[in-house]
């Protein structure tokens, strides 16, 4: 097999290629805040391909919260425009006042892209725990397509796997399609073929679908399916992505 | 400047909830008062504890039982807090312990 090393600014240069995809980001400065780190976490939110840190606009989400402790918060108001890999990004800096998990969300506006004929929908989050409390770690938001974690989606080791539940109004997807992707942001990651950058696995009969990182770092997992109903685009009814997007940090191994 | 110094001290004392049964201690404060609160990584409240508080140079202020719901309330007027309070759980097999900032205490006041 013809193999050809794509780095990481190379594959911008070919950002045509449809195997690249497309994931809505919430990457906090740290997926577990102590009592040392302060008070508060910083969040980036964007739109992306985050192998080839190509950045999309990411226009003003429909919705974005935190929900702690069983309760949701709206922060839709509070987030600061961004530059984030070039193009149109969000932050907010969020002060954590309790111990818990707090799980960011965002809904975002419809993205078309005429290169799929469809709209892009992803339901983006982000699980962060404060104060060494991870109590809320496997919390489920009731989003329109959601994964629900099975490994505790922060604190775990370069190689461990992660393990989550695909669900679609509440129900597992059985073998749902789940895209994995790294984000490069100084990794210098390279691809020996196109095929390497977005990794696919598929959930099992219950919607469950496992993956293990080979490196530490952030890893977006999507799980894509499309949506019953349509949008309109140029006079006509087009098909609609929804994409049910987490993101999880993987630590590296401090052993020998 | 109180985190260093607590810091240093309590790294070489305490060795921190490294079990499966972790302690978590949390402390908030009003303006008023620092609430305590104490539980196990499972979720239980600590029982029973005591509870130290110590000023910015790690010298004790105060020792209290914690309350049967995992909480204690230490008001601050009770404590010489300028350079912040370090508040130490011991439940005799397990510790930890939560630093509070002048800057949390400032905060408390303005909000």
């Amino acid at each position: 097999m013809k193999r050809h090393f794509v780095t990481a600014s190379l594959a911008g240069l070919i950002a045509a290629t449809p195997a690249l995809a497309h994931y809505g980001m919430i990457i906090p400065n740290d997926p577990m805040i102590s009592q040392e780190d302060g008070r508060s976490v910083a969040l980036t939110m964007s739109f992306s391909h985050p192998f080839e840190m190509d950045g999309m606009m990411l226009d003003t989400p429909v919705a974005f919260s935190v929900t702690h402790e069983g309760t949701t918060t709206d922060l839709l108001g509070d987030l600061q425009d961004a530059t984030v890999m070039d193009d149109q990004g969000y932050t907010l800096d969020y002060p954590l006042d309790r111990p818990g998990t707090y799980i960011f969300a965002m809904e975002p506006q419809p993205y078309w892209e005429p290169a799929e004929d469809a709209f892009i929908i992803h339901y983006t989050k982000t699980y962060v725990t404060a104060y060494g409390d991870d109590e809320g770690w496997d919390t489920e938001l009731g989003l329109k397509t959601e994964i629900v974690p099975l490994s505790k989606p922060f604190g775990l080791w370069e190689h461990n796997v992660f393990q989550g539940i695909v669900k679609m109004d509440g129900e597992p997807v059985p073998y749902a399609e789940v895209e994995v992707e790294f984000f490069n942001d100084g990794a210098g990651a390279t691809a020996p073929d196109d095929l390497m950058i977005t990794q696919t696995v598929k959930a099992d009969a219950d919607g469950v679908f496992t993956y293990a990182p080979p490196s530490d770092g952030w890893w977006g997992f999507a799980a894509l399916n499309t949506a019953d109903y349509t949008l309109p685009q140029d006079g006509a009814d087009k098909a609609v992505e929804l994409g049910a997007v987490i993101w999880v940090h993987f630590e590296e191994w401090t052993g020998q | 400047m109180i985190r260093k110094i607590a810091l240093a001290g309590l790294i070489a004392v305490a060795p921190i909830g490294a079990s499966a049964h972790q302690l978590i201690v949390f402390a908030s404060v009003d303006c008023e008062a620092v609430t305590v609160e104490a539980k196990f990584s499972n979720g239980n409240a600590v029982q029973q504890a005591d509870v130290r508080v110590l000023d910015g140079q790690n010298n004790v202020l105060t020792t209290l039982p914690i309350n049967t719901d995992g909480t204690v309330t230490v008001p601050l007027d009770s404590v010489d807090h300028s350079e912040g309070l370090v508040i130490e759980v011991d439940t005799g097999s397990h510790d930890n312990y939560w630093i509070v900032t002048p800057d949390d205490i400032t905060r408390s006041c303005q909000s």
